[in-house]
């Protein structure tokens, strides 16, 4: 029952996203912005990256990081339409309907994570659109699984923030104050190589630079086995751990008037 | 077995406010009950707690035979809700509300169509099903929404406020549409309103409420049948000697019930033909001059009046009613 439970609120966020495209373009311009000014105006810092052993221009070693952080803020936003749901009665009306409450907020982190992916898979296609370079195209689909999966935990975020929190400026303030701290603290923009031990150490703590290391080894074709194993279970722990945490945080909140 | 049954039910608010207090009330199958009250008389919050969003203070509820707290689950099964506010998806069509609202409620995926067309048919939206709901009138998505609360035939359905904020001729559609379902479904009908009319016209039994209590339930025929048969409103230039003038027009005998608003005074009585002399009688005799006087038939209105002293105007804009309807909003969250 909560897997068709789950596919209904799915279905009816992806109706909703569909019918409301002209957002998508606008989300796009701010990675393609990274991607152009800054990938450009740390061009010059290639020879340090290569020193650390990234073969790359700076462009094609900061593109998975932005890869990432599409899929950071995409899905850390996306779940403010709980708000919505709560305030225009969408919500009461899923409430007092016979399904449950968990497969609500489930349904809106599918949802979420597959817009995710389909926003970074835009911004893929800018970053080759202007030259760079994909070692291997077969391992697109792959890479965007991983971003779907990532993306599933930060929408985990998102709707445990939306829930607890009681209006859009709350909402807004916290999954700013999230979301950035934790697309710095990665190696997205730079190599951990080089940032100070301190930093290096917190960045170690945080499930993006996971994820980063994870595209950018998939994408430049020098994945090994044993970080794929390691990148993929700190993924999935955090992935488990989000779900796990939004639907129990979900369904105490909602049981809550708003 | 009631569809509904409240024993003693309250709200009470963490600033301590009674949204409802000690409410009872029992609604047979097949009834259509009308809750009547004003703006912030707790109307919402006892369909909030009959419908399991919220939990009762004191008191219990049982919705078509199931504790709302404890089996709230089941409830959920029984019942469709209609809310005061339009909830219908703005970017989805009409057929694709319905859509959602089959699968939200577990109807069969092979009954999923033809209940979704039959409805469609019966609230006359069926040319525009596959226009998306931005296009439609106010009128239109309360259709669709009604629709949604009977799509998976409930037990017992709950309607609040209706016909809130709709244009007259919209309000007598939706009247017919509610009379239909009605007899098409057998379902109960739970529904409030603060418009008099709708629930003389709709219900089979009203209980009026005022913050939070309950002032009287029975038929909206047999409420305005013990006021007498008529009510007699008149306007004297002065309230200086209003209350000798009243206890002289107590003492007639067919005389039920007066109340004062100003200068206005309205008298509730049988052979309302034979009091209205007796009171021109009587304020020649304490030195009040009448300016005007009128007999009529009483209505819902009137006995609102005499039950909360208290008159409910027909109407729904006001400053401070928006205000009043602010505030309970947020002491609900």
């Amino acid at each position: 029952m909560i897997i068709s439970d789950t596919y209904t609120i799915f279905w009816r966020e992806m109706k909703r996203y569909r019918k409301s495209r002209s957002g998508v373009l606008i989300r796009l311009i701010q990675p393609a912005i990274w991607i152009i000014v800054i990938g450009n105006t740390f061009a010059g810092t290639q020879p340090l990256i290569k020193s650390v052993g990234y073969d790359l221009s700076y462009i094609e070693f900061m593109t998975p990081g932005v890869i990432i952080l599409t899929a950071i803020f995409t899905s850390i936003f996306g779940g403010v339409n709980t708000l919505w749901d709560r305030r225009y009665g969408f919500m009461n009306k899923a409430l007092t309907s016979p399904i449950s409450r968990s497969s609500i907020a489930l349904g809106k982190m599918l949802a979420i994570s597959l817009v995710s992916a389909l926003q970074a898979s835009l911004i893929l296609g800018i970053a080759l659109a202007i030259g760079v370079n994909f070692v291997n195209p077969l391992m697109f689909i792959p890479i965007m699984l991983i971003v779907i999966l990532f993306s599933l935990g930060f929408s985990g975020i998102s709707v445990v923030v939306a829930a607890t929190a009681k209006s859009q400026e709350t909402f807004w303030g916290i999954v700013n104050f999230l979301g950035m701290p934790l697309f710095m603290l990665s190696p997205a923009l730079f190599p951990l190589e080089l940032v100070p031990d301190w930093l290096a150490v917190v960045a170690k703590l945080n499930p993006v630079t996971y994820s980063v290391l994870l595209i950018r080894g998939m994408m430049t074709g020098t994945t090994q086995a044993v970080s794929v194993v390691l990148d993929l279970a700190v993924i999935s722990g955090f992935v488990i751990i989000m779900v796990a945490l939004a639907s129990y945080v979900f369904t105490r909140e909602v049981n809550k008037p708003f | 077995m009631y569809s509904i049954e409240t024993k003693s039910l309250s709200k009470i608010y963490e600033n301590g406010l009674r949204a409802v207090d000690d409410v009872s009330i029992k609604v047979d199958n097949g009834e259509i009950f009308g809750f009547l009250g004003p703006n912030g008389a707790g109307k919402s919050t006892t369909i909030m707690i009959l419908t399991t969003l919220l939990k009762p203070t004191l008191g219990t509820a049982h919705v078509a035979g199931y504790d709302v707290v404890l089996q709230a689950k089941k409830v959920r099964e029984m019942i469709g809700y209609v809310q005061q506010d339009s909830t219908v998806d703005e970017y989805l069509t009409g057929r694709e509300n319905l859509e959602l609202q089959a699968r939200l409620n577990h109807i069969q995926k092979d009954l999923v169509k033809s209940r979704i067309d039959e409805i469609l048919n019966l609230v006359e939206l069926s040319d525009r099903q596959h226009d998306s709901v931005n296009a439609y009138s106010g009128g239109m998505r309360k259709r669709l929404d009604i629709a949604g609360g009977l799509l998976h035939r409930p037990k017992v359905l709950f309607l609040d406020e209706p016909t809130l904020g709709l244009d007259i001729q919209t309000r007598y559609k939706i009247w017919e549409y509610i009379k239909k379902i009605h007899k098409e479904y057998d379902m109960s009908i739970f529904l409030t309103t603060h418009y008099m009319e709708e629930a003389d016209r709709l219900c089979d039994n009203i209980s009026i409420i005022d913050r939070g209590k309950i002032k009287v339930t029975n038929s909206p025929a047999s409420l305005k049948n013990a006021l007498g048969n008529d009510v007699i409103v008149f306007e004297i230039d002065s309230d200086t000697k209003l209350e000798s003038l009243i206890s002289e027009i107590q003492k007639i005998q067919l005389v039920k019930d007066i109340k004062t608003n100003g200068e206005e005074v309205t008298v509730f009585s049988t052979n309302g033909n034979q009091v209205m002399p007796k009171i021109f009688e009587l304020s020649l005799k304490v030195g009040i001059k009448i300016e005007s006087i009128s007999l009529t038939k009483p209505t819902l209105d009137d006995v609102f009046l005499s039950y909360t002293g208290k008159e409910l105007r027909d109407e729904n804009g006001g400053y401070n009613n928006k205000k009043e309807r602010e505030k309970m909003r947020r002491l609900r969250a």
